[in-house]
Formats: C-alpha cells, structure tokens, sequence
C-alpha cells in the first residue's frame, strides 16, 4: 500500500512537471494552432540557464528559477518574431512545424556540442531534505516542484478565466479575425501567450534539473510525453491537459515500479495511440466541426 | 513546347518533348551511376555513395507523402528500422533466402506504414505528425527493450550482404564487391524513382496533390482521402523497408540505435532542403546531406547543426528548397516569353 | 394565402423527385443550426433556398453533400439512401457542389482543377497507373478535352494555364462550378454563387444556369441574390432559424406574407 502510495507522490511530483510543459504547448496551440517542436529545449536551456546560474555565478535556487522564467519567456519572443510571425498564413500550416523541428534539431546538437553529452550534476539545496508520512517521504525538492507548478498553474488558470487579458487571449483562440475587429491586436496576444508559454517551460526545467539527467536531451525526453499529453487531453483544452498531465506522470511513475523504466515511452505511446483510435479529440472533448 | 506543365523543368529548347527529355535524363541517371564506382575506387567514397543511395530511397519515400500526401510522416526511421530488422530477422532466424526475405520486409514495412497511417486517418497534420513520432519512438524501444529477439543494443553481428547473383552467361556478381553493392543498391533507387514518378504523373499524383492542397475540396470531387493517404504512407514505407532490407546487408551489424528518432528528422532535412513539391528534388537533397558533411571534414560533429539550420532557413525564405531555386536560376537564365514560376 | 402548418403539394405529377430528405436536424452545441427540416428536389429543376443570414441554408448544404452528420433525418437520391455515405462516396452517386468560401486548389492550374473533377470517371487498370499503358493515355486525353470543354463553357478558356488562384474573384467562381461539373452530377449544389459578382457577371451566371438546367442538370442553389433566385427557380424554399418556413413557386413566395417578414422589408421586390 506504502508503495502505491509513494508512486501516486511521484507520479504527482512528474505530472506537475508535465503539466507546465504540456500547458505551454496547449495555450500555443490554442491561439496560433501551431506546435512549437524547439519547446523541449526551451526546456533544456532553461534548466542549463538555472544551472549555470547557480553553480556558475553562485545564485541561489530560487533565484535561478526566476533566471529561467526570464530566458525562457526571451527565447519565446525569439522564436514567434523569427519563425511563427513571418510565416504566418504563408503557405502550408506544417511549415512552422517544420521549421521549428529544424530549430529543435540545431539548439539540441549546438547544446551537445557546448554542452557536451555528460550530464551535469545540478544539486538544488533542496534535494537532500526530506519529508516523511507514514511510510512514504517527499524530498523537499519534489515538494517544491509540486507547490511551485500548483500555484502557476492556479495563476494562470486566474489569468485566462476571469482578467481581460486572458480573455482576449481565448478570444483569439476562438476567431482570430473577428478577436482583432474587436479592437485586440491578435499579434500582440500571440506574443504574450508564447513568452508566458516559454517562460513556463523555461521553468519547468529549472525545477527538473535537480530531478532528472541534465543533458541537451534532457527537454526531449519530456517534451516526447508533453505531445501525448497534449494529444490526450486535447489540443488547445486547458483543463484536458492538466488532467492528462498528472494522469501521464501517475502511468510513468507506476510504470517504473511495476514494468521498468525501459517500458515507459512504450506505455504512454501505447496509451496516446489508443486515444488517437477511439477518441482523437481528446479526454475533455470539444467536438470542433471544421467550419466550411 | 510543353505548357500544360509550367512548373516543370523540362529542357524542352534541347527540341525535344517530355517523353524524350525524361529518357535523357534517365539515360544520365543511369550513366551516372554506371560510372561513379570506376571513379571512385576507394571504400571510404564507395560506402559514402551506398549510404547516399540508401538516403535517396528513404527521401523519396517521404517525400510521396509528405511532399505529395501533404502528410507529415515523422515515423520514417520506424519503417527503415524494421524493414532492416525483418529481413535480418528472417535469414538469420528461419534461414529464409535473402530476396524473399527483402520482399518480407518490404510487406511488412508496408503494412506498418498502413497501420499507422490508419491511426491517423481522422488528424489533422499537426495531430499526425505527433502520432507518427510516437510510432517512431515506440518501434525504437521496441528494438531496444525485445532483448530475445532483437538483442537489444548488443545488436545483430555479422550479417551478410546479398548473395552472389548468378545472371545466364555472366560470372557470377559477388556484393561483397562494394561497387557491385552500390550498384544494386542505386538500382533499386532509381527503381523506386521511377516507380514513383510514374504514380506521380498518374491520375493518383493529383489525387495527391488535391488531398494536399484542401482535403474538403477533394472529397466534394470525390476523392476518397482517407483511402489514399493509407496508399501514400504505405508506399513511402515500403521504399523505407526495401532500403531498411539494403542497409542491414550492407553494414553487416544491426543495432538499434541506427534507427532512432533522430533519422527521421535527417530524412525529414533531406526532403525539405532538397524541395518538397517535386520528386527530384529531395534526391539532390539526400546525395548533398550525405555528401556535403564528408567533403568538409572539420563539420563531421556539426552534421545535425548544419541540418538543422538548413532546414530552419529554407522554411523560411525559400520553401521549395533546392528545386524551387534551381528553377529561379533556370528562369533568370533562359529568357523564356511564357510567364515562370507559375507556383 | 396563409402561413398553414401543413406542407403545400410539392411533387408536380410531371417530374420525379430526385433529391428528398427528411426530418433533417444539426446542432452545433448549443446552437440548433437546421431544425427538422425536409425537401424534395424535382428532376431537372431549378430548387432555390433561401433566408437571411445565418438561417441554415449552408449547413443544410453541408448536410445534403456529406460533409456534415445530421443528428437526425433521412436522404435519399434517386432510390439510393445516402443516410450514413460519407462525401466522397455521394459524389459518385451523382452530387456535385461548390462552396461558399471559395475553395479552389490555388496553386494548381484551371484546368488542372477542373481535371480533378474526372477522377471519379477514370477506368484504367491498377498496373497502368505504373506503366502508362493505351488506356491511361486515352483517359488522360479525354480528360483534357473534356476539362477544355467545361472551361470554355463557363468562359474561362484564356485562363486554363493561370494559377487559379490568380483568377479574379468571378472568375473563380465560375471555376468552382467548371471542377464541380467535370464529376458529371445529376444534380449541382451551387452555395451563394452570385455571392461578391457584378451585375455582368451574375447575368453570365445566370445564363449558364439555364443552360445547364436545359440539359438536364437538376440544380439546388443557396442564394441570398433574391433578384437571381427569382429569375431562375423553379422552386423555392424558404428557412430561418434553421426552420422550414415556406416553398412554392418564386411568385407565391414573393407574396408570401411570412416571408416577407422574415426579410423584415428588406431585399423582396
């Protein structure tokens, strides 16, 4: 029972992460219908940008989370202004896709070649503490990552439903031209959602740091399961994601004790292509008919 | 003067139609082949052009859907992997003959491609896409983790290449000889072209291309584009699984990394920089991938930059790759009264 | 003559009904877009629908051609049911249609779209689409023809080689309803033809029209041109909010107390 007790924690502790990534992606899909495939490393350099901070110029690690915040919202507003803005209703929708596939491939190999392939040792002071009930324990870095992502997701979730702001940013979503005969500027918004989405990412890897292997692949390995999620919880559906989050990172966590780590990527792929079968539309479905 | 086509690259001033300046071309293609081996005799180039031959097949197996489908196809290391592993798998294991070992791998490879294209039949692109490389990184840790039949990373050791080809009155043709190895393997490639070609400029190539252009459009015409999507991905899979059937031969020891998702994304670059609306294009952009990271030495570590980069910026500022510039340099060139790059 | 509730006679003892559905319903969540609504389409007739805006005159379309699944309701064409047939497969029945966002294939030639429309038509052995035997050069050259043909019919012969895409926006239109000829339909669905033409150009439209219907083509057309629908319609079918309001011939329906005040004094002359 300990043991079911203690995944469900770690599943909830990887969830959460997952849910940062994948609501990134989401909130980018919903406003531009358009996946960013660099967002994984926007993961990865958040997580090296934290890294750094902290063990190269000796920031502490709360501080370093703020660092990524920062690099990963500049590197947002560095990929809408090169690739998403001026491809915009240019040609095929698989372009920016593509392009940024490009993007991905050139940041992880630049990374490996800077970076080099062994991974970094990113301690967080928080590792080492730990919390126990009964018998299972939560390191205070895990506590951290999950306080962290509930709040942010609380906030944002504040954010879309009841600000102006995040209003208009729905509104966009919805009907982009209509949202900019209303007086919204929809460019404008898709920058705000594709620096808060970034930054989120950004984030999230200077919490993963700690948690999992620093490498150049380290974003690559999430973000691979941030699809599914996306996928799972249907694109673009904020609620359906932070579902199909925390429900991905429960399957890892249970999957690792009960299968092994080797049968993950299998389990969650297994389980997304199931969805794609009987409902493409995801857990929350919002039957969107093609408007002709 | 052909202008039912002007979009074409036709060297119709040589006076001659299409018909007769696609068998010159052929007639080049086929030359060129013939005579690279004899130029090339050392076997560091000769191994670099089979690997080429082997990428021209992979391209243009994607490029079927990607570039005509309007699919994209990011499982294309799956099918390779397991064309290769198949074939492997069937003479090392049950002592199958190479060829009926090749044409099981090119089935089954073909069949993954319509089983996964059948997942995806209801997704729009981007959905696809994801599926795809979810199929792509499932297979890989399939060949991974099924350490009893794949070996796991140990991978498979010491496979052979094809059997001699004994032709009525010839000695017979050992693969062992690399240049009798490119041969077979460029062979196959410019079959495939051909074979694909000829679909292309068949009815199926504009059903294609309707599907790709406006898949609502096409089904008011009466295209049934689900059905024709599975063809398409079952086509550029079964090229990927006679290619993934070659390479396993040729390299002699199987391991799974060579099939990971990171070839897809290789392919996916060799397509897109070579020009990803025609099928000659992709094939300059497989040979030049391939070649250009031997022929600048220092590069090697830098491949998948370099890719990469190419990819981003031909996305952006000039979307038809290869091809389409080829094309702008021919029209600046020939002074031609009829309107170019209708596009 | 009254609003009533029950249907007036719409099968002229003269005509076969080609086209006649039943009980049709859409909802769009929350939004009922067509409403149990029912028609009969006549052979070789001009069968106008029409209503203001937004009352479901193009989902109606989309769910006559398939690209919609009613909620509920029955269609059936010539004997065959076509409840359930996804597009494409109705298309080989014999239903074309146009769209009213123009949805031509733009990169492509005009005649190369309109020879999208023969696919359907093709006969050719599987082994010829490899090696271009006799039978596929014949296709291919009557297909090329025949797109000439349709192309010159509607106007559009100096534009057969121009990106489609570059046509003007009338001329567009007319290619729209070139490709959906090519699939030779035994009846055309033409959504908001007249829709941004000049009066020039919606008397050529017009003109083409009847002359498709003097050849036997049984035409739906969703129009809001109340000028055109009058000129051309054999019948008329009236809907708002997605409702059956009233059919009859243009003159009844242009007395039509009901109609006219679904118009709300506007376009009716």
């Amino acid at each position: 029972m300990t043991i079911i007790l203690q995944q469900g924690i770690n599943g909830v502790v990887l969830g959460s992460l997952y849910v940062l990534v994948a609501l990134g992606l989401t909130l980018i899909y919903g406003v531009l219908v358009q996946i960013n495939f660099a967002h994984a490393d926007i993961v990865t350099l958040g997580a090296f940008s934290a890294y750094f901070f902290m063990h190269g110029v000796g920031g502490g690690y709360l501080a370093s989370i703020g660092v990524s915040l920062i690099v990963g919202g500049a590197l947002g507003w560095l990929m809408n202004t090169a690739i998403f803005a001026p491809l915009q209703g240019k040609g095929s929708e698989l372009l920016p896709l593509i392009a940024t596939i490009g993007v991905s491939v050139t940041m992880e190999n630049a990374m490996l070649a800077w970076f080099g392939p062994i991974p970094y040792a990113f301690d967080s002071p928080y590792s080492n503490e730990v919390f126990r009930f009964g018998g299972t324990f939560i390191t205070a870095q895990n506590a951290l990552i999950v306080a962290v992502s509930a709040v942010t997701i609380g906030l944002l979730y504040a954010f879309m439903k009841f600000t102006f702001l995040g209003k208009a940013l729905r509104a966009v979503a919805q009907d982009r031209e209509t949202a900019g005969l209303m007086g919204i500027n929809p460019n404008q918004l898709v920058m705000l959602t594709f620096v808060i989405a970034s930054a989120l990412a950004g984030m999230a890897g200077a919490m993963l740091g700690p948690v999992l292997v620093l490498t150049p692949f380290a974003g690559t390995s999430v973000i691979v399961k941030a699809f599914a999620i996306v996928i799972i919880g249907g694109f673009g559906n904020f609620e359906g994601a932070i579902l199909a989050g925390l429900l991905v990172g429960l399957i890892e966590s249970f999957t690792t004790q009960y299968l092994g780590p080797g049968m993950i990527d299998i389990v969650v792929f297994a389980l997304l292509l199931m969805m794609l079968a009987i409902r493409p539309t995801g857990l929350i479905a919002e039957k969107r008919e093609e408007n002709v | 003067m052909s202008d039912a086509e002007p979009a074409r690259l036709t060297p119709a001033r040589l006076g001659l139609g299409p018909i007769g300046s696609r068998r010159l071309a052929l007639l080049c293609a086929a030359l060129t082949i013939a005579v690279l081996p004899l130029v090339f005799t050392d076997t560091y180039w000769r191994t670099n052009l089979i690997v080429c031959a082997l990428n021209v097949m992979l391209a243009i197996g994607l490029d079927f859907v990607l570039g005509y489908a309007g699919q994209l196809n990011l499982g294309q290391s799956a099918f390779y992997g397991i064309g290769a592993y198949v074939s492997t798998l069937l003479i090392t294991r049950l002592g199958v003959p190479f060829w009926p070992a090749f044409a099981g791998a090119v089935a089954f490879s073909c069949l993954a491609g319509v089983v996964l294209s059948l997942f995806a039949m209801r997704l729009r692109g981007h959905y696809l896409a994801i599926a795809s490389l979810g199929f792509a990184v499932i297979t890989y840790q399939i060949l991974l983790n099924w350490i009893s039949l794949t070996q796991g990373p140990l991978g498979i050791y010491a496979i052979p290449p094809p059997p001699p080809l004994t032709l009525p009155g010839l000695p017979a043709i050992d693969f062992h000889d690399l240049a009798n190895l490119f041969y077979l393997v460029a062979g196959f490639a410019l079959l495939s072209y051909l074979l694909v070609d000829q679909l292309i400029r068949s009815p199926i190539g504009e059903t294609l291309t309707a599907i790709r252009e406006d898949e609502v459009s096409a089904a008011s015409l009466g295209m049934n584009c689900g059905a024709w999507k599975v063809f398409a991905f079952g086509v550029g899979a079964a090229v990927a699984g006679a290619a993934g059937g070659f390479y396993a031969g040729f390299v002699g020891t199987l391991v799974p990394d060579a099939f990971f998702i990171t070839e897809s994304f290789t392919i996916l670059a060799m397509v897109v920089v070579g020009g990803m609306g025609t099928l000659i294009g992709p094939v300059c952009g497989a040979i030049l991938l391939t070649l250009l990271p031997e022929l600048l030495r220092g590069i090697g570590d830098l491949r998948l930059v370099v890719y990469g980069v190419a990819v981003t910026l031909v996305v952006l500022f000039i979307p038809g790759g290869i091809a389409e510039a080829a094309r702008l340099a021919l029209g600046r060139l020939g002074r031609s009264s009829r309107r170019g790059g209708a596009r | 003559m009254t609003a009533d509730a029950a249907r007036p006679e719409i099968d002229p003892p003269q005509r076969r009904v080609l086209l006649r559905a039943g009980g049709l319903n859409k909802r769009f969540g929350g939004v009922h877009a067509v409403r149990d609504i029912s028609l009969a389409i006549p052979e070789g007739a001009i069968f106008a629908v029409i209503g203001p805006n937004g009352a479901g005159k193009s989902t109606l379309l989309n769910l006559l051609s398939g690209i919609y699944r009613p909620d509920a309701g029955s269609m059936v064409l010539g004997g065959i049911d076509l409840t359930g047939l996804p597009a494409h497969r109705r298309v080989r029945h014999g239903i074309a249609r146009t769209f009213q966002k123009i949805r031509l294939f733009r990169h492509l030639s005009a005649i190369e779209n309109v020879v999208a429309g023969f696919h359907i038509h093709y006969d050719i052995p599987a082994w010829q689409y490899v090696v271009h035997g006799p039978a596929f050069r014949r296709n291919h050259a009557r297909c090329r023809q025949e797109a000439a043909r349709l192309l010159a019919f509607m106007g559009l012969e100096a534009r057969a080689h121009l990106p489609a895409g570059s046509l003007s926006y009338g001329e567009q239109r007319m290619l729209e309803i070139a490709r959906a000829l090519a699939t030779a339909p035994r009846l055309l669905m033409v959504d908001e033809p007249a829709a941004g033409l000049n009066t020039a150009e919606v008397d050529t439209l017009l003109e083409r029209i009847l002359m498709l219907r003097r050849d036997g083509l049984t035409l739906c057309i969703v129009e809001h041109n109340m000028d055109l629908v009058m000129k051309v319609a054999d019948r008329v079918m009236v809907i708002d909010y997605g409702q059956f309001l009233f059919e009859g011939t243009p003159a009844e329906v242009q007395s039509h107390a009901g109609v006219v005040g679904a118009y709300l004094g506007g376009e009716l002359r």
